[in-house]
């Protein structure tokens, strides 16, 4: 594997076209993962997540929590539900989910880094007895039919190729009446082959810094949700309340810039300020958004 | 001179294997199908090396060559 060498870690860097980096890579979400969440939480915050912003002026705890009450209100939980939280990041939303409104929770995560974070954060919080966390594949999750009342789906599907198999496999595992809940980035509109190409370099430094990311239309996930026996419950654009997240995103950049250098180098760092651009410019022009969908088992 | 077939053959395997690492590349490899899975950016990717080694690529052209021996005929046919 190529790496780059810059002031910190190495960073491996599939942009085609850049003479420094040179060769693409292929790019698989665990070793991605693995490499970045540690510095992550000091880019994106705690809950390593987009946020809602109501007004546009909170800071980025209080709308990166916003997003997760809103997916806790679609979800409609109650206390005691069994809740499958599927690519559940470093468990943040897990144990929120635990410590606030009582139920069950089982992380599932390709990375095995995000399993140690995970747990070690359930147990420092006194909540290993309801917060599990395994590694385990969303679109193959091996987990019985019939045996969640909630899939909480946020911000992941986009890192998993066969979006299908990870909405049948949400469905598969959620009892009569339960409810899958996900929000996650999306294409607002459709892209040309030559646009792609055209673009290549912005979607090779976005893939880069946050892995290897395929989006789709909010209303493809709700296609695929009735495919697979769902009952689509609300549909949200989220598009234009998610917009000021990239503004934070920066200003941790800037804030945190000696954190991150010793995690993941300059060079990942600089990616990142301009990944952060490159997304603010494609929410701003109609390319790609945010959005969050609910449906409940028949 | 033209190159032969076998030296167009050897550089669409090289640049394949630019942006599908580890893999063994032939011509009955297929790109979008179960081997390699190549996604619209990964081929956006290979357009751009195809052109920067022959002037020209398929997939710029409105072609959509499914194997890499479809992107060797692709260019036996224009040299």
């Amino acid at each position: 594997m190529q790496t780059v060498r810059s002031g910190g870690p190495d960073y491996p860097r599939p942009v085609v076209s850049d003479p420094i980096a040179g060769e693409p890579l292929e790019y698989l979400p665990e070793q991605h993962y693995d490499r970045v969440t540690a510095s992550w939480r000091f880019l994106l915050g705690e809950d390593l997540h987009y946020g809602v912003f109501a007004h546009g002026d909170e800071e980025l705890p209080a709308a990166t929590q916003a997003l997760t009450d809103l997916m806790i209100e679609s979800g409609a939980f109650a206390p005691g539900l069994d809740v499958l939280d599927v690519g559940c990041g470093t468990g943040a939303p897990a144990c929120h989910l635990v410590d606030r409104l009582g139920v069950n929770v089982l992380g599932i995560t390709t990375s095995s880094a995000g399993v140690e974070l995970a747990t070690a954060r359930a147990e420092s919080r006194g909540l290993s007895a309801s917060a599990r966390f395994e590694r385990r594949d969303g679109t193959d999750n091996g987990l019985g039919d019939a045996s969640f009342d909630r899939a909480w789906v946020l911000e992941s599907s986009h890192l998993m190729r066969e979006r299908d198999r990870l909405v049948a496999e949400c469905a598969r595992v959620l009892r009569p009446g339960g409810r899958m809940v996900l929000c996650d980035l999306t294409l607002q509109r459709d892209l040309p082959f030559m646009e792609v190409r055209r673009l290549r370099h912005e979607f090779s430094l976005l893939r880069a810094v946050f892995g290897d990311a395929h989006m789709m239309p909010l209303s493809h996930y709700a296609t695929l949700a009735a495919d697979f026996g769902l009952d689509v419950v609300s549909e949200i654009d989220l598009t234009e309340a998610t917009l000021p997240t990239f503004d934070r995103w920066r200003a941790n950049a800037d804030r945190n810039r000696d954190d991150v250098i010793a995690l993941v180098g300059e060079r990942y760092l600089d990616d990142f300020v301009k990944a952060a651009d490159v997304l603010e410019g494609f929410w701003r022009d109609g390319t790609l958004g945010y959005g969050l969908l609910a449906a409940e088992r028949a | 001179m033209a190159p032969s077939r076998e030296e167009i053959a050897d550089i669409v395997r090289k640049s394949v294997g630019r942006i599908k690492r580890n893999r063994e590349i032939t011509l009955e490899t297929e790109l979008f199908g179960a081997d390699l899975a190549m996604d619209s950016l990964e081929t956006a990717e290979l357009s751009a090396i195809l052109e920067d080694e022959f002037g020209s690529d398929p997939y710029s052209e409105g072609e959509l060559p499914v194997t890499v021996g479809e992107i060797v005929d692709f260019f036996v046919d224009r040299v």
